[in-house]
Order: structure tokens, then sequence, then C-alpha cells
């Protein structure tokens, strides 16, 4: 396989910060030399374990996801029939959850919970990433940071998805769904927080802001806590848990949240340039690659491509 | 033949008399009231149709509070017996003849209090007409049920000791439950003021009335939350609130009483336009500051009455038509992309499940040559 100029800087870049060998470096080009121009023909022969196999969240990130799971259900269901009182569900989902002297309660609870595991994972953003500045091992592209990439990313996908395209994207560690939906959360729960924060202390913010606002920020944060619940709670219910349950691939369930891995066929079809990564990081995934293009005959010894597929729209083929 | 006829009928009669005379008077008619209103069928049907049932039962007027005040102090237009029709029924602000206020050795009388709430927003004579006839009477709130709970049982130990001086066992016991039940916190509960505020409040026909009364004066003289102060408060957090049976939130009566005085300024409810109302905007912060430690003038410009119409309120009509496009594109959106991500992959031959160490089982029908090799 040709790489494509912003998969050779990763891996060049990869290889550099992790000092690998010369011995090491002629292994990687030999493998990454032998693997087929077709990606997709790639990810779909590898041999995956549905429970993970590749690296990918710290223990850190799963709890705090645990965390956030876990409170903002409960925060939703507590919340969500005091909002919506005058819908038919609400007085039954209310008396589920212990009637609103119990609720109330456990929804400020919860609250603080979710603000901690905020606090908590601000400090793994930031540490985190501080200890690779450190060790020199830092680099923008693998955090979930918006790219000018994720938009042409973007585009790409959808022309695969509608057939108008041969291969999917070469996507870093987090893709542009991921970051849209991260960042989105991470709105989100500024949002909850601030408004939440407004009908827990209405009379301190009104002593903070000027008159002209005082009336208008609550009102809007009235309008913004059960609007965005319920917002989140449908793109959670629709999206999140479809893309990590029921999407082919991914059903009945990704294990990551639990494992911290990643099977390798999803890595590869969707974060090939944090595959590259792993090739260098993890030497057993290289002799596992060689084996496995060895086996199913895979390796495409002494072909030159100058015109790298995957960058090129292909006609595509009359449905059979 | 006349003779017996009239013999058996007053032999009938007397059996009647017999059952349907209750055996205990609770309390003294030396009026003779009870003659002929111990009857159960004492009534009549009025020139409108309307059933009236003149019926005084004993047994439960003997536990009300008016117990021990004669019919005629408040029925104080009969003069003789068998009296004339009643045009215009009691007013609760008569005087009492019989019962004086041991405080101040006058009559007793509820006319102090009735002078005050007919200055109130809600005054009105006994006998009202048109608009003034939707207002609440006395009577409205102050139902017996409601404000003379079944009484307890005088403590045996403390009636014994006051019947040692005060020698009348019947006096101790009405003294007892007299004051007790005035120390007994007997005000409606938070749901019930809510809906007996709600009853008249909430009754759209009635407000109609007004709005159109009002309207047709030409004077703008009802509040701009008159129309929805019952679906506002309903749709405000004290109002979620209290539904569900959380009681420290504020209700009708928080705020629109003084609680300083609560039992007096009840019944002297102002609209807020009037200085003297505790929602007046000059006093609404301190009002508020009885819960919102915190509260300042910036505080008192919140709504408590929330609207999100066009009209009444279009910073926040506009903000939830935004919100609710951003909603509607995001959910479509990302069901949308979720559902060609799909389509694309399993064109590519991605299966559901991942078995035997892969999720691409199925042919490709994108392109050949690219199935996984088996």
């Amino acid at each position: 396989m040709n790489l494509s100029d912003e998969a050779r800087k990763i891996l060049d870049n990869s290889m550099r910060i992790n000092k690998s060998s010369d011995a090491d470096r002629k292994e990687i080009e030999e493998l990454i030399h032998l693997m087929p121009d077709d990606r997709v023909l790639f990810y779909k022969n590898v041999v995956s374990n549905p429970i993970g196999d590749l690296p990918r969240y710290s223990i850190h990130i799963r709890i705090q996801h645990m965390l956030t799971f876990v409170t903002f259900l409960a925060l939703a269901f507590t919340g969500l029939p005091v909002a919506f009182y005058d819908h038919v569900w609400a007085e039954p989902l209310n008396t589920l959850v212990g009637g609103v002297d119990v609720s109330r309660v456990v929804h400020r609870t919860l609250a603080v919970v979710m603000i901690l595991s905020m606090v908590y994972h601000l400090f793994t953003i930031t540490l985190g990433p501080l200890a690779q500045m450190f060790k020199r091992r830092f680099e923008i592209k693998r955090t979930i940071l918006p790219l000018m990439k994720d938009l042409r990313d973007f585009k790409d996908d959808l022309l695969y998805f509608a057939g108008r395209r041969d291969q999917r994207p070469e996507m870093d560690k987090f893709m542009y769904k991921q970051k849209l939906h991260y960042f989105a959360a991470a709105f989100g729960n500024i949002v909850m927080v601030v408004s939440g924060s407004s009908f827990l202390f209405p009379d301190i913010w009104a002593s903070i802001l000027p008159v002209s606002i005082a009336s208008h920020f609550q009102e809007l944060m009235r309008l913004s806590h059960p609007h965005e619940a319920l917002l989140a709670l449908l793109v959670i219910a629709f999206w999140h848990w479809y893309n990590v349950h029921l999407a082919p691939g991914r059903f009945p369930m990704q294990w990551t949240f639990l494992t911290g891995k990643i099977t390798r066929e999803h890595q590869i079809e969707e974060h090939f340039l944090e595959y590259l990564r792993n090739l260098v990081e993890i030497p057993s995934e290289r002799s596992y690659l060689n084996d496995m293009l060895t086996a199913r005959e895979l390796r495409e010894e002494g072909h030159v491509h100058e015109d790298p597929e995957p960058m090129n729209p292909v006609d595509e083929e009359p449905a059979s | 033949m006349m003779i017996r006829r009239s013999g058996i009928f007053l032999f009938y009669l007397m059996i009647i008399c017999v059952l349907y005379s209750q055996p205990l008077q609770a309390f003294v008619d030396e009026e003779g009231c009870l003659l002929c209103h111990k009857y159960p069928k004492m009534g009549r049907v009025t020139e409108e149709g309307t059933r009236r049932s003149y019926y005084v039962m004993p047994h439960i007027f003997g536990k009300t509070v008016h117990r021990n005040v004669p019919c005629r102090d408040c029925h104080n237009y009969i003069k003789e017996l068998p009296h004339r029709e009643v045009k215009t029924g009691v007013s609760c602000d008569s005087e009492c003849h019989s019962v004086k206020n041991p405080a101040t050795g006058k009559n007793f009388s509820h006319k102090p209090i009735s002078d005050v709430y007919s200055k109130s927003v809600h005054g009105r004579d006994k006998i009202a007409k048109g608009l003034d006839s939707d207002k609440p009477y006395c009577i409205t709130c102050h139902t017996n049920p409601v404000y003379n709970p079944a009484e307890k049982v005088v403590p045996k130990r403390i009636a014994d000791r006051c019947v040692v001086c005060h020698e009348d066992r019947d006096f101790v016991e009405s003294w007892y439950n007299h004051t007790s039940r005035r120390i007994r916190d007997i005000k409606r509960s938070s749901a019930e003021i809510i809906a007996l505020c709600s009853s008249c409040h909430g009754d759209k026909k009635l407000i109609e009335r007004h709005m159109k009364g009002a309207a047709e004066k030409g004077v703008v003289s009802l509040g701009k939350k008159f129309p929805v102060a019952v679906e506002s408060y309903n749709a405000s957090f004290h109002g979620k609130v209290n539904r569900y049976g959380f009681n420290k939130a504020a209700n009708c009566l928080d705020c629109h009483a003084d609680y300083d005085n609560y039992y007096l300024s009840v019944h002297e409810i102002r609209p807020s336009r009037d200085p003297l109302s505790p929602v007046h905007e000059s006093k609404r912060y301190q009002t508020c500051q009885r819960c919102h430690k915190y509260a300042n003038e910036n505080y008192a410009t919140i709504d408590p009455h929330p609207t999100k119409d066009l009209a009444s309120n279009p910073f926040i009509y506009y903000a939830e038509q935004i919100y609710n496009w951003i909603a509607y594109v995001v959910i479509v959106g990302l069901i949308g992309l979720a559902m060609l991500e799909t389509f694309g992959r399993r064109r590519d031959g991605a299966c559901w499940r991942l078995k035997q160490g892969s999720s691409w089982w199925r042919k490709s029908r994108k392109r050949k040559g690219r199935d996984r090799i088996v």
C-alpha cells in the first residue's frame, strides 16, 4: 500500500516519537508495503475479538463515561416528569422515581456527581496531554480537537455511504462523529449545570446579573434545561445507542466502554491513522498482521501504485 | 268517617315524627326552630325550579362552630313563627346578641373582618349582581367541614382539672374545643389553597366574562396575568412541585397575602398594582425574600407566572422556536446519517453481528473481489 501523505506523516511522526529502532522501522515499512491497497479488503479479513483488540480508552475515561452515563439517565428520569408535568407519562414516572420529595434530592445529588465527573474529566484531559508533552509524545491530531480534516472526512464518508466513493476516508483516533458528539455533550453539560444552578440559586444569579437581563436569563434557563435534557436523551437513544449497539458490526454491544479496547476491524475501518500508530506501538500487532496477510494471501508484493485508490472516487459497480 | 280518616292521618304523622326526630339534640333550641326544621323533607321548589332544603340536622349542626349561637342571632329577620319567606338570608357581618366578645364585652360579630374583606379585590355584598356575583362570599371559602375537623374527645385529665373550679363540664369541653382548634394549625394545605383559588381563577368562562366586562367599561382594571394566572402558575416551578405534593414551594397565598399577618391578610387580597399588595413592584422582592434569602430588586423582575406566547413574551417565544428547530434538525440529521451509514456499509458487506472474528460476511455490492476470504 502506498500511504497517503497524511498517513505517511502520522506514521513517520509516530515512529519518531516512539524512537523506533531501524529494525522496527524496516519491519513497519515492509508491512505497510505488503498491505492491500483496498483498505476495505484489509479490514474485512482481519480477525477481531468482540470485546476488543487494540487499546483506546484509559481507565479514567471509562470511569468518567460510566459516571456520566448513570447520572445522565437518572437525572433525566427524575427531572423530565417535573418539566413535562402535563404529559400523560409524567405522573406515573414521577411516582416510579419515588415522588418529588425523593427525586429532588436524588436529582441534586446526582447533579453534583455529574459535575464532579466533569471536573475529573477536565483533570484527565489537561494532565494527560501535559504528561505527553513532557515526554514529547503529544500529537494534536490524536486528540478530539476538531480540525478542518474532519469536515473533509465527513464529506468523503457521506460520498462513500452514497456509493460515490470507493473507500471510507482515513480517519484519526477520533472521527468527525465522535468529535461532534463529544462537543455537543460538553456544551450540553455546561448548559445543564448553568441552568440547573439558576433553578437552585435563582436569587444569587439575579443579584450577579444586571437588572436588564436577570429576568431574560432566568426565563431562557427555564427553557434550556428541559429542552437540552430532552434533546440529549433523544440523541443518546436514537443516535448514540444506535452507533454503539445496533449498527452493523457493533450489535449487540461495543465493549469499548468497559474494556477500553476497540475491535481490530473497527479500528482499521474508522480509525486507520490510529491503527498505523498501533502498528508502531504494539509489536505483536505487526506480527499478527504479517501472519494474516500471508495466511490469506493478501500480500501485495512488488506492486507499485502510482495513484493510490483511496483518494480517488471510483464509479460505482452495478449492484449484483 | 272524616274523624276516622283524620285519626289515621294523625297517627301516621305521629309515627313519622317519632321516626325522623333525633333522639339527642346537641344544641339547645330555645327558639323552637327545630319544631319544623328537624324534618328532612322540609323544603320547597323555587320559582326558578331550584330545590331548596331547609332541613337542619341537629346532630351535625351541634358540631359546627356556630352551635352556641341562637338561630335568630344570624337569622335576625325572623320576627314571628311561622316566619315569612326569606329574601336575603344571613349576612356574616350581623351582630350576635347572645354571644359576647370576651375581650371587649361587646356583642360578637364578624363585621371587622367582613369590612376588611369588602375592601379587598374580592369584596362583595351578600346579594351581588352581575360580575360581582362571581366573587367569593365568606362561605365560599369558609366551608364548615374544612374549618371544623372532627373534634377529638377532650382528654379526661384536663377536663377533670378544669371542672374543679369551672364546675360545668359542658362549658369546659366546648371551651377546650374552641381554643384548641385555634391553636392547631387548621389553615388549608397548599394543594387545597391552589384548588380553591383555581376553582374561580381557572374557570375560563368566568375569566372571559370579567375580561369582557373590563373591556366594556373601558378601564384596564385587571392585571395582565389575570387571564393566565392558574395555567401560568401550574407551568411554573412552584406550581409543578406543589402539584407533586412538595408543599414548601409557594402557593397562591404565600405571595399574594402578607405572611406576617396571614389570617387577616388572606381576607384583604389586593391587585398587584395596589401599593399595599405584597406583590406590588415596590414590595415584591421583600415577599420573595421570605423564601429566597438573597432576593433583591433584580430578582423581583423574574416572572413567577411565566408565559411564552408571542404577544406576552416574544423573547421566549422566539427562543423556543429556535430551540425547536435546532432539535428537529439535529434529530432528523443524526437519524438520517445513521441510516445512510448503515445503508452504505451494508452495501459493502457489513453484517449486524460480529461472529467468528468478523462482521463482514456478506458480499459487497459495491465492488467485486473485496469480500472476506473464507
